[in-house]
């Protein structure tokens, strides 16, 4: 069986803004349907890296190309074929969801179809709200279901739970798996080293503008093993995460 | 027509969230109604009818069509008697104007044999009330002077005996000064506070993670500002014609150069809104810049009565040339090449506002 063709092709991608080399020389491959993760402390260049792939913000050198379209050549093929959750994902907050999303579809040339996406996300009852009223998590569902607007081939999601509580955060990843389970390709960031390992199919794990480790959850964590490394607090059957939730429950806490 | 649709859509979008936005509303609607009835109309229900006292001495048939035009007047509450009573009723405050048409009153121009002026005193005491009655009186007796084969000018045919209050048209210098301070402060404020905040909380970007170009929401925004001013432009010179202001010059004067100034003060808007990080540097700057000129380029009262100094000074202010130009058109009716420097002030601040917009403008 070979190997389906990447939907995301980065080669050697470089950023620096003054002095400070941002993106270091960034390659990877993401296949189609993937969940794939990029992990790292603030300012490893993880934004910046998904920026220059998504036709944001201009590359140094290097490529990328996402759905076989070079982002350098022409930055709106790609932005067209793509989702993108910004990292503060803030509206226009005098219009209504339904009012946002129809005005993105036009925005992408596609007539949205503003209740599907609202239901897709669990946020139907919201519709006619302005986007001020929403909490912090519909305020993330409510960004993926904009990114969702252009039936996008790719979605791009930046710390898509960070400053969320562990049930909106749970939530989030039933979205996400879904989205997956629809062919949508994800490719998120994040600070969770839990949300990686749960959610990920694949995780780069970047510092100071390079990746320094690629592979499956497991893959890391079982050549890190490999390598004698031992815990020093012995793993217990439950996290306290695990506790937190038995306590409060699953149900989510919005408004 | 794709382009068209998008167009249109960001230009919907950006007009709703501004009529949304309360505080917005309110400064730039309901701020200058406030300060029109503040400084010029106040007091709706008295402005209703006007009392009048109506003294005929003439003993001639035209000194009878007088008085029965203004008895018939909407809006006037003529009471007839004789001289010594309607004045006194003055002094109480039961009158706002007395008229006396003296005997031998005769319809004819002044300077003709046998003219005689028409008495007005009006009550200092209610200076919006005398003095819009006084205007109403003014208009009826040149209609009747009219009719009756004369015509021109009919302030020499009253002679008005007023103890200080204000000129004679307040009103026609306030609304045009109004509407020059409206148009300043939308296109300033709503630029610079709304547009400062759509680039701090990142929903720009967000917008520009799309295909569609960034030129299409400045666009859409620009037109949809543009828009409201012609609204308020309406709504204002409204408001004004019902409490006596004359509006002499064309309407589309009035819209052109009122878009023209909207022209310069969103320019400078996006300029301060380009350079400022957040609203909390918008702010400062976007009120240093207006409120000044809202006190030193005439809106409320004329800059005559200024040293002389700080007359020539605020002369190169460009609320200066949009208010005087906006008087121009509304109160003398002057044509567009018959503005001279204000219209060629307005250009060139156009001019200016542009360049500081583009230098400094950022998206980010």
């Amino acid at each position: 069986m070979t190997a389906p063709a990447p939907i995301i092709v980065a080669r050697d991608l470089r950023k620096a803004y003054g002095s400070l080399q941002a993106v270091d020389g960034v390659s990877f491959e993401v296949a189609e349907g993937e969940i794939f993760g990029i992990l790292g402390p603030n300012g490893a260049g993880k934004t910046t890296t998904l920026e220059m792939i998504e036709g944001m913000r201009p590359i140094d050198s290097g490529s990328a190309t996402v759905d076989g379209i070079d982002v350098g050549r022409d930055p709106r093929g790609v932005k067209a074929r793509i989702g993108i959750q910004l990292q503060a994902s803030s509206f226009f907050d005098e219009l209504s969801l339904t009012e946002l999303l129809v005005l993105f579809g036009h925005l992408y040339h596609v007539k949205a179809d503003s209740a599907g996406l609202l239901a897709d996300v669990e946020l139907t009852e919201k519709a006619t709200s302005q986007v001020r009223t929403l909490s912090g998590g519909q305020k993330q569902r409510f960004s993926i279901a904009a990114a969702l607007v252009n039936h996008p081939r790719v979605l791009f999601l930046d710390e898509p739970t960070t400053g969320l509580d562990p049930q909106a955060r749970r939530h989030l990843w039933g979205v996400i798996r879904n989205l997956q389970e629809r062919g949508h390709t994800v490719v998120l960031t994040t600070h969770y080293m839990e949300e990686a390992e749960l959610l990920c199919d694949r995780v780069a794990v970047m510092d100071a503008g390079r990746i320094i480790a690629l592979d499956s959850p497991d893959g890391l964590i079982g050549s890190l093993v490999d390598r004698g490394f031992v815990k020093e607090r012995v793993e217990r059957a439950a996290s306290l995460e695990d506790v937190f939730i038995d306590l409060t429950g699953h149900e989510l806490r919005e408004d | 027509m794709r382009r068209l649709e998008i167009f249109w859509a960001l230009f919907v979008a950006s007009a709703k969230m501004f009529v949304r936005n309360r505080a917005a509303i309110f400064f730039s609607l309901f701020l200058p109604l406030l300060i029109m009835l503040i400084f010029g109309v106040l007091d709706f229900g008295k402005a209703a009818s006007y009392q009048v006292g109506l003294v005929d001495q003439s003993g001639t048939p035209d000194g009878a069509t007088i008085v029965g035009a203004l008895t018939a007047a909407p809006g006037l509450e003529v009471t007839t008697g004789n001289a010594e009573d309607e004045l006194a009723a003055i002094a109480d405050g039961g009158r706002d104007l007395v008229i006396v048409i003296p005997s031998g009153f005769r319809l004819v121009l002044p300077g003709s044999e046998g003219f005689v002026p028409i008495e007005a005193t009006v009550n200092s005491n209610t200076p919006q009330e005398s003095q819009t009655a006084l205007l109403i009186v003014q208009s009826i007796v040149g209609q009747v002077l009219l009719t009756a084969g004369g015509g021109g000018s009919t302030s020499p045919l009253i002679t008005v005996t007023a103890v200080g209050g204000q000129s004679l048209a307040y009103i026609d210098f306030l609304v045009p000064g109004i509407l020059g301070m409206t148009i300043m402060q939308l296109g300033l404020f709503s630029v610079a506070f709304g547009f400062v905040q759509l680039k701090r909380t990142g929903a720009l970007r967000r917008l520009f993670a799309t295909p569609t170009p960034q030129g299409y929401f400045l666009g859409a925004q620009v037109s949809s500002r543009l828009l409201l001013v012609l609204v308020q432009i309406f709504i204002l010179l409204g408001i004004g014609i019902y409490f006596g202001l004359q509006l002499v010059g064309p309407l589309i004067e009035v819209v052109g150069i009122g878009l023209l100034g909207a022209l310069i003060f969103l320019a400078i808007g996006y300029a301060v809104a380009g350079w400022a990080k957040n609203e909390d540097q918008a702010a400062p700057v976007a009120n240093l810049i207006s409120l000044p000129m809202l006190f030193l380029s005439g809106t409320f009262f004329p800059r005559e009565a200024m040293p002389d100094v700080l007359q020539t000074v605020t002369g190169f202010l460009p609320l200066t040339y949009l208010n005087d130009a906006l008087r121009q058109v509304i109160n003398d009716g002057a044509s567009l090449s018959a503005l001279g420097t204000d219209f060629i002030g307005l250009v060139v601040w156009a001019l200016i506002s542009f360049v500081l917009a583009v230098r400094l403008f950022r998206w980010e």
